[in-house]
């Protein structure tokens, strides 16, 4: 990274927000990632020892959001949409097209809904802001996730496991299993 | 800082609202006089119009999509206040035929050794999403779908049957799991 926070490889004129912890062996592919970047955390994305990631990962964050990745963790394309904790731990490889979502965004209720999506066109850029209903979300260390998969609010998914492409994780998945499918099911365990 | 492309002339959108992207209307083929009509205040931020020569899409006001590819050989109609998560699918048709000679004919019309061939007969059916629905990241609602008023479909749900109003979805083909009110 350059000393004014730009990227010396970067397509997109943009910078890393001053809040955003790069470790100097990690790797951001574009500033273009914080386009939704809008946390007022001061470690509003940690990037840690060799962790990276590369284009399409999209960081929309919000005001209160904390996301971690952890030591070479590589995330390749992931939507991170986070309005209180996303970590992901060492070793972890998240795929193209992955959805980490620890937040709808917008109030279940459909006349609340509608109050937030007025507010969307007065916002630049324009973002959808509402509601304290996040649940965090925790990737184990040395988790696999697979290309398309859903990761909703409030999953924990354990230690070495994997999930397979195009799941759908709605609930905890335990450490050192493999699932699959959309809501995803045991598929098999792994030796630690 | 992202690019506005510009409207094709056969399309209009209300005051206020934000079309974003740069591959936005690649496809969008289509010759019926209003093939696109969104209404205001809307955000559709890199939103795909893959439209062909008879598509119609029809947007109402404070929908907020992201990133979503419309495939449409006949029409999709959204409500007012839909939100639809990124890349999301929703598509009006089957794209090829069932039955395998009809398959191959396809291939072959579809070729570029087939110019001028004629298509067999494809499914297509409309869309109709009705006002209040969100539709999450990553789901998919294929031809024919009826999602009545404020359904939720959760994140990488495949939609291929009529939803009930206020229903939540999910899964692979998509089922009820509870009510949203």
């Amino acid at each position: 990274m350059n000393p004014d926070r730009t990227l010396p490889w970067d397509w997109y004129p943009g910078r890393i927000p001053e809040n955003v912890l790069v470790d100097d062996s990690a790797y951001v592919e574009t500033s273009f990632s914080f386009y939704l970047f809008r946390s007022q955390s001061p470690r509003g994305v940690e990037l840690g020892r060799g962790a990276s990631t590369y284009l399409g990962t999209m960081f929309d964050v919000g005001p209160h959001g904390r996301v971690k990745l952890g030591d070479y963790a590589l995330v390749h394309g992931a939507r991170i949409i986070c309005d209180t904790e996303i970590v992901v731990g060492d070793y972890a490889l998240i795929s193209w097209n992955v959805v980490l979502m620890d937040t709808y965004r917008v109030p279940f209720n459909a006349l609340d809904r509608r109050k937030e999506l007025e507010r969307v066109p007065t916002r630049q850029p324009r973002f959808a802001a509402a509601d304290g209903t996040a649940r965090p979300i925790h990737i184990g260390r040395n988790v696999w996730i697979g290309f398309d998969t859903c990761v909703l609010p409030g999953v924990t998914i354990g230690e070495g496991s994997v999930i397979g492409a195009r799941s759908v994780v709605a609930e905890d998945v335990p450490p050192y299993t493999v699932v699959a499918g959309n809501p995803v099911r045991f598929v098999r365990s792994l030796t630690p | 800082m992202l690019p506005l492309p510009t409207l094709p002339a056969n399309a209009s959108a209300g005051p206020d609202t934000l079309i974003t992207g740069e591959l936005t209307f690649k496809r969008f083929n289509s010759k019926e006089p209003e093939a696109l009509v969104i209404g205001a205040n809307c955000t559709m931020d890199g939103v795909h119009f893959s439209l062909g020569e008879k598509g119609r899409v029809r947007i109402g006001d404070y929908c907020y999509f992201t990133n979503v590819v419309l495939l449409c050989e006949v029409e999709l109609r959204f409500g007012n206040y839909v939100v639809v998560g990124w890349n999301a699918t929703i598509a009006d048709t089957d794209f090829h035929p069932l039955a395998p000679a009809e398959r191959i004919a396809d291939a072959i019309a579809c070729s570029p050794a087939g110019k001028g061939r004629a298509r067999p007969e494809i499914p297509k059916r409309p869309v109709v999403i009705e006002d209040d629905v969100w539709i999450g990241p990553n789901a998919t609602i294929l031809k024919g779908v009826h999602i009545g008023r404020g359904a939720f479909i959760e994140a990488g749900s495949l939609v291929t049957r009529d939803v009930m109003a206020h229903a939540r979805m999910m899964g692979n083909p998509a089922q009820v799991v509870g009510e949203i009110r």
